[in-house]
C-alpha cells in the first residue's frame, strides 16, 4: 500500500474517497442500528427498487457481496472460506457467498460478530433480501444461510429481458408490471415483518433521488471517452458501490457524484489522463481481483489505462420517466432499463442477445479500446459464461483482441500476478497489431 | 424383428439420433429442449416432437471451449459441444428456459452459434409468488404465439387439453414403472430405468407411452430381474443422462431404487391438474408443482417472525422423506456436477435434513467424465459398507 502511494502511477480522483467512505460507513451504521434494536437487512444487489423500500422503512441495509470484496481486500476471506468449506459447501461456488457463509458460521458459533471481522463486521440481520436476476447464487446463497441465521428470506423476482422475446407485443409492459407487483409484494412482506407501514411520500422522494443519482453517475462515466481517459477503472470500482448498493441517502450520493463529475470534466478539458502516459486503452470484464488491485499499477506503469468496465456495474442509460407517475413503476422502469439499455442496438445489428456479450461491442467502440482484459472467475458463472462469446465477437466484429487472466474475486490463490504480467507484456504486441488491422478495415480507432 | 420393451429402450439409448432422424425423414418437425421447464404439451399439441437435449459422457468436449468456458457445468458444455459438432443437426428448433443461470445463457449462445430456424427462450420466474405465477402464464402465451407463427397452425384449447391428457398418461406410466422398483429386490434396475428415461426423452410422447406399456408388461412378467442387494439407494442431484454412475453403484452392491433428478422422477411426477384455462394448469405444474431446487420456496416464518431451520428444511426436502419411506431407501447419494450452483448450495442443508430423519447420505462431486467416476468407486464402496 505504502509503495503504491509513493509511486502514484494511477492518478486517483480526490472525489472518489468520500464515495468509498459512504459504503465503508454502512457497516458502522448497521452496527449502531442493530445496537439500538433497529432492523438490519443483508441484501443482494437488487437494482434499486428493494433498496429504496428498505431506506423508506428505515431498515439499515448492508450487502454481503460488498463485504466479500472487503474481506478479500483485508485478507480476512481465507478464514471464512475455510469455515464454509468445512461445513460442506462445494468449493466451486461463489467466493462472496462462501465468504459470507463462513462468516455466518463463525457468527453462529461465537454468538456475535467474529472478532477479526474487517470494518467492524456485519451485524446479525433481521431479514435477508435476495434477488432473481443475474445468478442462481443471488437466492440460493441466502436460502442456505438458514443453517446459521433465523432471519427470513425474501426473494425479489426479476425478469430476464434483453432478448428477442422481449420484443413481442406487450412483453415490456408485462415485465414492468411484474417488477411493480414484486415491489408491492416486498412492501407487504416488510410491513408484516416490522409491524408498521411504509411512508409512501418518503419512498417517492427516495425513488426520484435514486433516478437522479444514477443519471449523474452515468454522466461521469461518459466523460471517460476522452483521450487520454481521466478516470481509471480503479476509481470506478471504488465509486460504483455507492450507487449499486445505495450506500447512503441517494440525494447525498448524487451530490458526491456531481463533485466527481466536475473533477473528471476539468481533467478531460485539460487533457489530463488517469495515468502519466496512455499507450493502451482497455476495457475490463467482469469483476476485478479485489485482493490484487495493485496489479493495475504495474500495468499503468506500462501505459495501460483502463477506461471502461463491464456494463453490469454501470448505471442504466438514462431514460425519460417524466410521464410515469407511479413511483414504483418509475423505479421498475429504471431497473428494466438497466436490463435492456443495450438491447435495441444489439437487435439493430442482428444480435438476439442484448445483454452480457453485446454491450462490450458498444463500449469498445465508443471508448476506443485497444483491447479488453477478461477475468474469468473460477467461482462465478455469471461473470464468466459469456466471456468466450465476448472474445469471439469483439475480434470478429471489431478486431479488438482479448487478454484472458483467470482468477477469483475472493480467493487469492486462484490469481497468479507474475503469470498475468507475463501475459500482459506479450499482449502489447497484439494490441499494436490490431490497431493496424482496424485502421486497414476502416474502423474509427 | 424390431426390438421391444427394455431392449428397444437400450437400443435407442445407444444412439438417440436414429429415431430422431427417422421421424424427421417421415416429415415430423423436431424441437430440442433443455431441462424440465419448457412446456412440452404446447409442442405436442402442434404435432411437433419435443426432443430433450442431452450430453454425451463418451464424447470428449472439444468444440464448446470456443463459446462456453470450463467453469460452466460440464453437462451443458457437452450439450453445446454436440450442437457445434452437428450432432443435433436434425433439429428444427430449440426451446430453452431459465432452468438455471447457465442454461439460460446457453439458450442465447446456442442461438448465436447455431442459429436454428425456430428458437424460443422461456423466462421462468424463481419463486412461486402470486405475481410470478401470473407472469409465467403470460410468458406461456408468448411461447404459444411464437409456436403458432412457426408452425402456421393455431394452438387451440382442445388440442392443448388432448396434449395434456397424453403427457399426463406418460407421467402416470412412469410412476407405474417407478412402483416396480419398490419391491425387494426391485423388478427393474436403476440402469434399466435410466435407459427407459433416455428413450422417453428421444421419442414423441405417444410412442414413449407405448414403449412404457411394453416395458412395464415385460418387467412384471420376467423371472430374471435384478438380484437383491443390501443397499437400496436414492440418488439426488444434478441431471443424470447416462448409465455410468448408476451402473457403478449397482455393480458394487447396491440397488438404485429411486431418484430425484431432472431426467427422472422430478421430470414426471407431478401431473397437470385440470383447469378451465389449460394454461393455468400448465403454469402451476411447471412453476409450482415441479420440485426443483432452482425454484425458491417461501421461508416458513414462526410467530415471532423468525425462520425455523428445521421447518424450512422440511418444507424444501420433505418429499424426499416420503420417497425414502415408500421405496424403502436406506442410503442417499447426493451427487452434484462440478459447477452446478443450483444443487451445490443444497448440499449442507440436505445433509442436515438427512441426519435429522436418520437416513445416511454421501456427497459426490463429479465432472461428467468416466475417468472421474472411477475415482468415486472407492467412496461409494465405503458408504455401502456403512449402510449395508
Ligand atoms: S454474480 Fe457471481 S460473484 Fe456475484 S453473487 Fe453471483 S455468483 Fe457471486
Ligand atoms: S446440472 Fe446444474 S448447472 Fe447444469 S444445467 Fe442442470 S441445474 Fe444447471
Amino acid at each position: 500500500m505504502a509503495e503504491e502511494k509513493k509511486k502514484r502511477v494511477i492518478n486517483r480522483l480526490k472525489t472518489m474517497y468520500p464515495l468509498r467512505a459512504l459504503v465503508d460507513g454502512t457497516y458502522e451504521k448497521a452496527i449502531a442500528a442493530s445496537r439500538e434494536g433497529k432492523p438490519v437487512a443483508w441484501c443482494m444487489v437488487n437494482w434499486w427498487g428493494g433498496d429504496a423500500i428498505l431506506r423508506a422503512m428505515d431498515v439499515a441495509a448492508i450487502y454481503p457481496e460488498d463485504y466479500g470484496a472487503v474481506c478479500a481486500a483485508f485478507g480476512a476471506a481465507p478464514a471464512y472460506l475455510a469455515s464454509a468449506d468445512a461445513d460442506g459447501f462445494p468449493t466451486h461456488m461463489c467466493g462472496y457467498a462462501r465468504n459470507c457463509l463462513g462468516y455466518a458460521a463463525q457468527m453462529k458459533e461465537s454468538g456475535d460478530i467474529p472478532p477479526e471481522a474487517p470494518m467492524g463486521g456485519m451485524p446479525r440481520p433481521t431479514l435477508l433480501l435476495g434477488s432473481g436476476y443475474f445468478c442462481d447464487t443471488r437466492y440460493k446463497w441466502f436460502q442456505s444461510l438458514g443453517r446459521y441465521l433465523d432471519a427470513p428470506v425474501w426473494v425479489l423476482e426479476m425478469p430476464h429481458p434483453g432478448v428477442k422475446e422481449s420484443r413481442l407485443k406487450g412483453a415490456r409492459e408485462h415485465d414492468i408490471s411484474f417488477l411493480v407487483a414484486e415491489l408491492e409484494g416486498f412492501i407487504s412482506f416488510l410491513e408484516r415483518l416490522l409491524g408498521r407501514k411504509v411512508d409512501r411520500d418518503r419512498l417517492t422522494e427516495i425513488i426520484d433521488d435514486t433516478i437522479e443519482m444514477n443519471r449523474v453517475w452515468h454522466e461521469v462515466n461518459e466523460l471517460r471517452r476522452a483521450k487520454p481517459c481521466p478516470m481509471h477503472s480503479r476509481d470506478f470500482w471504488s465509486s460504483m458501490p455507492a450507487a449499486l448498493y445505495m450506500a447512503a441517502d441517494p440525494r447525498v450520493t448524487a451530490g458526491l457524484y456531481r463533485e466527481m463529475y466536475d473533477e473528471v470534466k476539468s481533467m478531460a478539458d485539460s487533457h489530463l489522463g488517469a495515468i502519466p502516459e496512455e499507450k493502451y486503452r482497455l476495457a475490463f470484464a467482469e469483476l476485478p481481483p479485489w485482493h490484487s488491485l495493485g496489479f493495475f499499477n504495474q500495468l499503468a506503469e506500462r501505459g495501460w489505462n483502463f477506461v471502461v468496465e463491464s456494463w453490469a456495474y454501470h448505471p442504466p442509460k438514462p431514460i425519460d420517466l417524466t410521464r410515469v407517475t407511479n413511483p414504483l413503476e418509475r423505479i421498475a422502469s429504471l431497473t428494466y432499463q438497466y436490463f435492456t439499455g443495450y438491447f435495441e442496438d444489439a437487435f439493430a445489428t442482428g444480435d438476439w442477445w442484448g445483454y452480457f456479450a453485446h454491450p462490450y461491442l458498444e463500449l469498445a467502440r465508443e471508448y476506443r479500446c485497444d483491447g479488453i482484459m477478461l477475468h474469468p472467475l473460477l467461482t462465478c458463472r455469471t461473470a464468466t459464461n459469456h466471456l468466450m462469446v465476448v472474445q469471439d465477437q469483439l475480434m470478429k466484429k471489431l478486431k479488438v483482441p482479448s487478454l484472458i487472466i483467470e482468477g477469483d474475486i475472493v480467493d487469492l490463490n486462484l490469481f497468479d500476478p507474475a503469470d498475468a504480467l507475463r501475459k500482459a507484456e506479450t499482449f502489447e504486441e497484439t494490441m499494436s497489431h490490431y490497431r493496424k488491422v482496424r485502421q486497414a478495415a476502416g474502423l474509427a480507432w | 424383428m424390431a426390438e421391444t420393451g427394455l431392449n428397444r429402450a437400450k437400443e435407442i439409448c445407444q444412439d438417440r439420433a436414429v429415431s430422431a432422424r427417422e421421424l424427421k425423414a417421415g416429415g415430423r418437425k423436431i424441437i430440442g429442449y433443455l431441462d424440465i421447464f419448457p412446456v412440452l404439451e404446447m409442442m405436442t399439441a402442434l404435432d411437433l416432437v419435443p426432443y430433450r437435449l442431452l450430453g454425451d459422457i463418451n464424447e470428449p468436449i472439444t468444440r464448446a471451449d470456443t463459446c462456453l468456458p470450463t467453469v460452466v457445468c460440464p453437462f451443458l458444455r457437452s450439450v453445446m459441444d454436440l450442437g457445434l459438432k452437428g450432432k443435433y443437426d436434425f433439429l428444427d428448433g430449440v426451446v430453452m428456459a431459465h432452468g438455471c443461470e447457465v442454461s439460460e445463457k446457453t439458450a442465447h449462445i446456442w442461438r448465436i452459434y447455431l442459429d436454428p430456424p425456430y428458437a424460443h427462450f422461456l423466462d421462468t420466474p424463481h419463486t412461486t409468488h402470486p405475481s410470478a405465477r401470473q407472469q409465467f402464464k403470460a410468458l406461456l402465451k408468448y411461447f404459444k404465439e411464437t409456436l403458432e407463427v412457426f408452425t402456421g397452425k393455431e394452438l387451440s384449447t382442445e388440442k392443448l387439453r388432448e396434449a395434456i391428457r397424453i403427457h399426463n398418461r406418460q407421467r402416470a406410466l412412469v410412476r407405474e414403472l417407478y412402483h416396480l422398483r419398490k419391491p425387494d429386490p426391485p423388478l427393474v434396475s436403476g440402469v434399466e430405468t435410466v435407459q427407459v428415461l433416455i428413450a422417453l426423452a428421444s421419442l414423441p410422447v405417444a410412442e414413449g407411452n407405448e414403449l412404457l406399456r411394453q416395458v412395464i408388461g415385460e418387467v412384471k412378467q420376467r423371472k430374471n430381474g435384478p438380484p437383491g442387494k443390501p443397499a437400496r439407494l436414492m440418488v439426488w442431484g444434478s441431471i443424470i443422462d447416462n448409465t455410468a454412475l448408476i451402473d457403478l453403484m449397482e455393480s458394487i452392491g447396491a440397488n438404485v431404487v429411486m431418484d430425484d433428478t431432472s431426467l427422472g422422477s422430478r421430470a414426471y411426477f407431478p401431473p397437470v391438474e385440470p383447469t378451465d384455462d389449460p394454461l393455468d394448469g400448465l403454469a402451476h405444474r411447471y412453476l409450482v408443482a415441479l420440485n426443483s431446487p432452482r425454484t425458491f420456496r417461501e421461508t416458513i416464518l414462526n410467530k415471532i417472525n423468525k425462520k425455523d431451520y428445521l421447518t424450512d428444511l422440511e418444507n424444501r426436502f420433505g418429499y424426499l422423506k416420503d420417497y425414502a419411506r415408500e421405496w424403502s431407501v436406506n442410503g442417499v447419494i447426493l451427487q452434484v456436477l462440478r459447477y452446478c450452483d443450483i444443487h451445490g448450495y443444497e448440499v449442507p442443508g440436505l445433509s442436515d435434513y438427512l441426519d435429522h430423519i436418520g437416513l445416511p447420505g454421501i456427497y459426490l462431486e463429479h465432472d461428467y467424465g468416466k475417468a472421474a467416476l472411477a475415482q468415486l468407486r472407492t467412496r461409494v464402496q465405503a458408504f455401502l459398507e456403512i449402510i449395508g
